[in-house]
């Protein structure tokens, strides 16, 4: 899954399917290097299998294996990976998850169904400043 | 003490003192049989009467409530299990509105300290204008508090589970219709179109059902802070501009130059306003004129918005704040509805402490009001806000 290319590596951690080729195809055809994963522990063995990490986090809140607060639980446990940029796209968002992940250092906490993709990686591209 | 009374007078007496007493069985036996609990008061709120019904769902026996002050006796609590504040009480208010006052959302606690979710009916005994006590009628809802519970989480659960391939419909209809995926032809891309809008429609009615879901289950967070309603509303217009040159109808609006900040939630007031101008759009031809006023009067911010549109058939108006209830004349006209905006919108007002009603006339236009009190909404820690 390495990239070697100048364009910025996007990790996008969402279960669905359908919607991480969605999203992977936006990405990719804005100009971004998104890396794709299924499910958390994947997102997380890349993140420890990678040389340069990625530039920024795209995070659905239920993942198959674990949720969005235990995962940036996981998250903090590296420096650096708890400094990199991270936004959550979920179709859930109570007030209690959007403040849990907001305090614990999301940036931003979008709910799926109200956005375009092109709104989201708008957000994203500002996020970084990119 | 010689006898004063003549034969007469005295045979009447004895028939009337008959009838009472077969008027009393009938009245106490009835109100043995049957199934709601029934309790009775005096005028200073002491309990003068209960029924068997009353012991079986709540424990106390009738020596236990018998004499004692109704509110000492029952505690009245809300979900949480936090003592109802006296002025919501039914029963208190009956005695100070002198009339009858329903309740089903709040819990009486039985004896041995479990609460019971009550529908309550406290009616004032009045005799000739004046309150000589008052009649508690309750009966325990736990089932039908079950099922709604459960009606509205399988109602979450579905919009939620419904929102995962809506996304993934907008999301690649999106990718369609931007090219990426190769150059549409005008034809595709008016079909992709269509399928996108059905999409957008189809979204909107989840958040609608979701919105209804969180605010019957009292899960919704109410957090009043103090706003600018002018500004408010001013942001709601801007966001309507496009609808209403769509269709080149006029807007005029008037706001109280001295309008104080009100403690309100503006989330979801900014939902009220939303759907009363959307509706007045909508539902008023091209060329339509809508004023909205917002004006004070004593302790209350009053809001009207008039529009000149197609009107409520007077025969279905009773109908208007109902769930799923879209008028006849209008089903035709704009296929595109839920009967769900009003429904919302008057929860909404409930229970930020306002009031809403409307006057209309079919093919002349229709008005709302709403009030809000100066002194804002009462805040509530829910779990859920609205629009998440």
């Amino acid at each position: 899954m390495e990239d070697n290319s100048t364009a910025p590596k996007i990790l996008v951690v969402e279960d669905e399917k359908l919607l991480l080729n969605a999203i992977g195809k936006k990405l990719t055809n804005s100009g971004y290097a998104p890396i794709l994963c299924q499910s958390a522990q994947k997102a997380l063995d890349y993140l420890a299998s990678t040389k340069t990490l990625p530039n920024a986090i795209w995070l659905d809140y239920y993942l198959g294996d674990m949720n969005g607060v235990d995962f940036m639980n996981e998250l903090r446990k590296n420096d650096g990976w708890s400094s990199i940029p991270l936004i959550v796209v979920s179709n859930s968002a109570s007030e209690q998850k959007r403040q849990a992940m907001l305090s614990m250092g999301a940036k931003k906490y979008l709910l799926k169904a109200q956005y375009r993709l092109e709104d989201i990686v708008k957000e994203l591209a500002e996020m970084i400043g990119v | 003490m010689p006898n004063l009374l003549d034969p007469q007078t005295k045979q009447a007496l004895l028939e009337a003192n008959r009838r009472l007493q077969e008027e009393r069985a009938q009245i106490s036996t009835t109100l043995e049989s049957i199934g709601d609990a029934v309790l009775s008061m005096n005028q200073n709120g002491y309990i003068v009467y209960v029924n068997p019904r009353v012991e079986e769902i709540t424990g106390f026996t009738k020596k236990d409530l018998i004499g004692k002050f109704f509110n000492h006796a029952f505690h009245m609590v809300d979900e949480r299990g936090m003592e109802v504040p006296i002025k919501h009480r039914p029963i208190r208010n009956a005695f100070y509105h002198k009339k009858r006052v329903t309740s089903n959302r709040y819990f009486y606690l039985k004896k041995n300290g479990s609460k019971f979710p009550v529908s309550v009916t406290a009616t004032p005994v009045l005799l000739y204008d004046q309150i000589i006590g008052a009649v508690n009628v309750f009966r325990d809802i736990t089932r039908e508090y079950e099922i709604d519970k459960m009606k509205t989480e399988f109602i979450s659960l579905a919009s939620h589970q419904l929102r995962t391939p809506l996304s993934a419909m907008k999301w690649f209809s999106e990718i369609l219709l931007e090219g990426d995926a190769g150059q549409l032809t005008q034809e595709q891309k008016e079909m992709v179109e269509n399928i996108y809008k059905s999409n957008e429609r189809m979204i909107e009615l989840v958040n609608t059902l979701l919105n209804i879901s969180r605010i019957e289950s009292g899960r919704i967070i109410i957090d009043p802070k103090p706003t600018d309603i002018r500004k408010l509303v001013d942001e709601v217009i801007l966001e309507l501009q496009p609808r209403l040159k769509g269709k080149r109808q006029n807007l005029a609006i008037s706001v109280h130059h001295e309008l104080p900040l009100v403690n309100i939630d503006p989330k979801l007031i900014r939902h009220v306003y939303m759907n009363l101008l959307t509706n007045a759009i909508k539902y008023s031809p091209d060329g339509g004129e809508i004023t909205i006023i917002i004006s004070k009067s004593g302790n209350e911010i009053i809001s009207q918005i008039t529009d000149t549109g197609y009107g409520i058939p007077e025969d279905q108006q009773e109908r208007v704040f109902q769930k799923f209830f879209r008028a006849r004349n209008v089903v035709k006209k704009e296929t595109d509805g839920t009967g769900l905006g009003l429904y919302l919108t008057y929860a909404i007002v409930q229970s930020s402490g306002g009031k809403i009603w409307y006057q209309s006339k079919e093919n002349a236009g229709t008005t709302f009001w709403f009030v809000l009190p100066i002194t804002g909404s009462i805040a509530r820690e829910g779990e859920v806000s609205i629009d998440s």
